[in-house]
C-alpha cells in the first residue's frame, strides 16, 4: 500500500542549492525510498522563468516518487499544505561578503514568510532554515510565526557537522561513516564550535586516535569554521551540493529518527541547556525519535569548550539584537 | 573436521578455496611441512574464503605467502613482532579500519554461526598461541569486511561542470548503482577547471556520504581512467543558447579520440561506457573506433533523457503519474531528428488494465506532430528557460541508464539506449543508434520484432541518415 505523499517546500528553488536539493528530494533521499513527495518550489518573480525551467526538468526526469510539482512566486500558494519547509531563499554569500552584510536583507524576508507559513502550512510542519544567517533567520521566523511550535523551527548546522566528520575521516584515513558523534555548538558562522570530545571511531575516542590535541583544538576547528569560505574560493560559488545533502540528512534524521547510539547537530530553539543563552536558535547535539528532536544532556564540558560555547552564544545574542534593530 | 569429498569443487582462481556441493565456500590452508590441508572456515562467498586463506597464509609464511588479494594484504596491519602488545595493537587497528558497513554485525554474533570455531582449527596449526589468537581476530575482521560489496569505480569526465555537479552526489548516494553498492569516484576535468574540481572534491568530503569510499580528482586522463568499471563521459563543450550541435562536433571529436585511447589502456575489463556530451552518438562512435579493444557493446550514448522526457510529456498530457506510462521508444540520434515513438507504449493506471497510449491519448495528430517536436526540442526549451542546459535531468537520466544496464530492466519494460547498431530494424550498421532495449545480467539486448509503420519508417530512416552524415563529418574533422 503506497504512502500518502508528503508536501515539501523549497524556497529559493531556482538557485544553486535548490537545483541540487530538488532531485535529492525527488529520489527519496530526504524522506526515504518509499515516501512519495509533492514539491512546492518558491522563488522571486525575477527568477520565475528559471523556476519554470527547473519544473520542466523535474518532469523530464520521470521520478517515480515525485507525485506533483507546484512552481510559484506566490508565497501563499507555496506554503499551502506543506509538511516540510526548507527555506533556502535569501541572498547568497559571495566571495568577500561577511554574513552580517546579508542579515538585514534576509531578516525582512523571514518576517513575511513566517506569516505565510503560519497561516497556510499543514499542522506540525517541520521547518529547516538554510539561508544565512541561518540561526537568526530561523529565530525571526519563529518570532513572527507564534502558532508554529518553537520545536518545529530549526536551522542547518548538519553541514558543519558533516564537514567535521569529513575532516576527522581524512585525518585518520578511515571511512567517514565510522566517525560518530562530533558536535557543532552554536551559530552556523565562524564562531561555531566543532567539538570532538565525545566523538568516536568504532569504540575509541577520536582524541585518542588522532593523538594531536593541538590540531584538534586549533587547525581542525578553524578548518571546519571557515570551510564555507574555502569552498567559495575554489568554486567561485558557495556550497550547494554539500548543503543540499546536509539538508536532506537533517530532515531525514528528524523525521525517521537517529540510529541507536548516534547523535547529530541541529540548530534548535534553546531552552538554556548547557548554560547557553535561551531564546536563540543554538546548535546542539540531538537525538531524534518519532519525529521529535531531544537535546543530548549530561555531556561533560571542559574549560576550553566552555569558552567556545559562550563565545558563539554571545554572537547569537548580538545577532538577535542586530536583527531586531533592522526590523525597527 | 570436515573431509574433502568428491562433490567439492576447487575454485578456478582463488587458492585455498573450495566449494561444497551445497554451495558454501570453504577456506583451507596447508599445514606447515605437511601435505594435508586444514579447514579454516566456511563462508557464503568465495571472496570471503579467499581472504580467510590470505590471513592464514600471511601468518604462517609471512612475506613469501601466496595471496589471493595481495593489494588487500598491504592494508592488513600485521604485528611488527610476536609480542602481545604488538599483536593487540595490530588487531585494534584492523578493527578500527572501516570497511565494515553493517553495524548490526559483531564478532560474537559471527563466531556463533561458524562451525568448528576458529580457535580449535587454528590450534591444530600448532602456532604460537598469541598468533593463533591474532589470526582469529583478523579473520573475523576480514569476514566482516567481506560482507560489504567491493566498491565500483565510476569515472565522470567534465566533473567540474554543471552536469558533473548534479551527477556526483547522485552516484555517491547510490542512485546509480543501488543503496548497498559502495563507489569510488574518479573525476576528470581540464586544467583551467582544476581548482573548481578540487572544490567539488571538498564538497564530496563535506557531505559525509556513507557509500563513497574514495574520490580521485585529476586533470590527467590516464590517472582518471585507471581501473574504472563505469565511465560517464560528460566532458565536452556545453551547448549554449543559439548554438547548433554540429558547431560543437569538431571540438568534441578530437577529445573523444584521445580519451578512447586512455580508456582502452587503463579501464577495468568490461568497463561500461556512457557518452553524454553532445553530439553524443557520434562522440560514442569515435570513442568506439579508437578503442578497439573495448567491446563495442560496452559503448553507449544517452538517449534515456529523451526517453524520460517522452514519458513526462505523456504523463502531463494524460494527467497521470509518470510511473504509469512505459515503453516509449527513442529511435536514432540524440538530436532534433530523434524519433519518439509511442506505437508500443502503454498506460497502466494503478489497479487498472494496460492500454496502448495511442488509444488513451486519442489524438494521433498531437502524437505525430507536437508531441514529437516537443520531445525533440526540449533541450533548447530548457536552455531558454534556465539560460543553462539541462543538468539535473541529464544527470538523473545517466543514473537511470547505468542502473538499468547493470541491475536489469523490470519485467515487461524496456528503455532506450544509444548502442552500436547491428542492422536491426533495417538501420545501417556501424553507427551508434538509439533502440528499445531490455537489460539483464549486465547486458543490453535490442527488443526485436516490433511493428514499424510507414510513418515510423520514414522517421527512423531520417535520423539514421543524419547519423551517417555526422559520421562522415566527424571523420573529415579528424583528417
Amino acid at each position: 500500500m503506497a504512502k500518502e505523499p508528503v508536501r515539501v517546500l523549497v524556497t529559493g528553488a531556482a538557485g544553486q542549492i535548490g537545483y541540487a536539493l530538488v532531485p535529492m528530494i525527488a529520489r527519496g533521499i530526504m524522506l526515504g525510498a518509499d515516501q512519495p513527495v509533492i514539491l512546492h518550489m518558491l522563488d522571486i518573480p525575477f527568477a520565475a522563468e528559471a523556476l519554470n525551467g527547473v519544473k520542466m526538468e523535474l518532469v523530464d526526469a520521470a521520478f517515480p516518487l515525485l507525485k506533483g510539482v507546484v512552481a510559484t512566486t506566490d508565497v501563499v500558494e507555496a506554503c499551502t499544505g506543506v509538511n516540510v519547509a526548507v527555506m533556502v531563499g535569501g541572498f547568497p554569500r559571495k566571495e568577500g561578503m561577511e554574513r552580517k552584510d546579508v542579515m538585514s536583507k534576509n531578516v525582512s524576508i523571514y518576517k513575511s514568510q513566517a506569516s505565510a507559513l503560519e497561516q497556510h502550512a499543514a499542522p506540525n510542519c517541520k521547518v529547516l532554515v538554510v539561508a544565512n544567517p541561518a540561526n537568526t533567520n530561523a529565530l525571526i521566523l519563529k518570532e513572527f510565526a507564534p502558532s508554529i511550535p518553537a520545536k518545529n523551527i530549526t536551522c542547518l548546522t548538519r553541514l558543519d557537522h558533516n564537514r567535521a566528520l569529513g575532516q576527522i575521516s581524512e585525518r585518520l584515513s578511515v571511512q567517514v561513516s565510522d566517525v560518530k558523534n562530533v558536535i557543532i555548538w552554536g551559530n552556523h558562522s565562524s564562531t561555531q564550535y566543532p567539538d570532538v570530545n565525545h566523538a568516536t571511531v568504532g569504540d575509541k575516542p577520536v582524541r585518542e586516535l588522532v593523538k594531536d590535541d593541538e590540531w584538534l583544538n586549533g587547525e581542525f576547528i578553524t578548518t571546519v569554521q571557515q570551510r564555507g569560505a574555502a569552498i567559495i574560493k575554489a568554486r567561485k560559488l558557495s556550497s550547494a551540493l554539500s548543503a543540499a545533502s546536509a539538508a536532506c540528512d537533517h530532515i531525514r534524521d528528524w523525521v525517521l529518527g537517529t540510529p541507536e547510539g548516534l547523535w547529530v547537530s541541529m540548530g534548535v530553539y534553546s531552552d538554556g541547556s548547557y548554560n547557553v543563552p535561551a531564546g536563540v536558535i543554538y546548535s546542539f547535539p540531538v537525538t531524534c525519535k518519532n519525529g521529535e528532536w531531544t537535546i543530548v544532556q549530561g555531556l561533560a564540558i571542559d574549560e576550553f569548550s566552555r569558552k567556545k560555547l559562550d563565545l558563539t552564544g554571545a554572537e547569537l545574542t548580538e545577532e538577535k539584537e542586530l536583527a531586531y534593530s533592522c526590523l525597527s | 573436521m570436515q573431509k574433502t569429498s568428491e562433490d567439492d569443487t576447487k575454485h578456478p582462481t582463488f587458492r585455498g578455496v573450495r566449494m561444497r556441493s551445497w554451495g558454501k565456500w570453504v577456506s583451507e590452508i596447508r599445514e606447515p611441512r605437511k601435505k594435508s590441508r586444514i579447514w579454516l572456515e566456511t563462508y557464503p562467498t568465495a571472496e570471503m574464503a579467499a581472504r580467510a586463506h590470505d590471513v592464514g597464509a600471511l601468518a604462517i609464511k609471512g612475506c613469501s605467502a601466496y595471496l589471493n588479494f595481495p593489494e588487500l594484504a598491504k592494508e592488513l596491519p600485521l604485528p611488527a613482532s610476536m609480542s602481545p602488545k604488538e599483536i593487540q595493537a595490530a588487531t585494534s587497528r584492523a578493527a578500527a579500519s572501516t570497511r565494515i558497513i553493517n553495524s548490526s554485525f559483531n564478532t560474537e554474533m559471527l563466531s556463533c554461526q561458524w562451525t568448528g570455531g576458529i580457535e580449535a582449527i587454528v590450534a591444530r596449526l600448532e602456532l604460537p598461541s598469541r598468533l593463533s589468537w591474532f589470526l582469529g581476530r583478523v579473520s573475523r575482521f576480514l569476514a566482516l569486511y567481506s560482507m560489504a560489496k567491493d566498491p565500483v569505480r565510476v569515472l565522470v569526465t567534465g566533473a567540474a561542470g554543471q552536469i558533473g555537479y548534479a551527477l556526483v552526489p547522485m552516484i555517491a548516494r547510490g542512485v546509480m548503482l543501488g543503496p548497498d553498492q559502495p563507489v569510488i569516484l574518479h573525476m576528470l576535468d581540464i586544467e583551467p577547471a582544476a581548482e573548481a574540481l578540487t572544490g567539488v572534491r571538498m564538497e564530496l568530503v563535506d557531505a559525509a556520504f556513507p557509500l563513497l569510499r574514495d574520490v580521485v580528482v585529476t586533470t590527467d586522463v590516464t590517472v582518471a581512467c585507471k581501473g574504472v568499471n563505469i565511465a560517464v563521459m560528460v566532458g565536452g563543450f556545453p551547448r549554449k543558447e543559439g548554438m547548433e550541435r554540429k558547431d560543437v562536433m569538431s571540438k568534441n571529436v578530437s577529445i573523444y579520440k584521445a580519451q578512447a585511447s586512455a580508456l582502452e589502456k587503463q579501464a577495468a575489463p568490461d568497463c561500461k561506457v556512457l557518452v553524454v556530451a553532445n553530439p553524443a552518438n557520434t562522440n560514442a562512435l569515435i570513442l568506439k573506433e579508437f578503442a578497439p579493444s573495448i567491446p563495442e557493446k560496452n559503448i553507449t550514448c544517452l538517449t534515456r533523457l529523451d526517453h524520460n522526457r517522452a514519458l513526462g510529456q505523456l504523463s502531463e498530457r494524460l494527467k497521470i503519474h509518470v510511473s504509469e506510462v512505459k515503453n516509449v521508444i527513442i529511435w536514432g540520434n540524440h538530436s532534433s531528428t530523434q524519433y519518439p515513438d509511442v506505437n508500443h507504449a502503454t498506460v497502466t493506471p494503478a489497479n487498472g488494465e494496460e492500454k496502448p497510449v495511442r488509444s488513451v491519448v486519442a489524438d494521433d495528430n498531437w502524437l505525430n506532430t507536437e508531441f514529437i517536436t516537443m520531445v525533440q526540442q526540449r533541450g533548447a526549451a530548457i536552455i531558454k528557460a534556465r539560460k543553462l542546459s539541462s543538468a539535473l535531468s541529464a544527470a538523473s537520466a545517466a543514473c537511470d541508464h547505468i542502473r538499468d544496464w547493470v541491475v536489469g530492466t523490470p519485467k515487461g519494460t524496456w528503455v532506450s539506449m544509444g548502442v552500436y547498431s547491428d542492422g536491426s530494424y533495417g538501420i545501417q550498421p556501424g553507427v551508434i543508434y538509439s533502440y528499445p532495449v531490455t537489460c539483464d545480467k549486465g547486458q543490453w539486448s535490442i527488443v526485436q520484432g516490433l511493428k514499424i509503420d510507414d510513418f515510423s519508417r520514414q522517421k527512423m530512416d531520417a535520423t539514421a541518415k543524419e547519423l551517417v552524415e555526422e559520421k562522415t563529418l566527424a571523420y573529415s574533422c579528424l583528417n
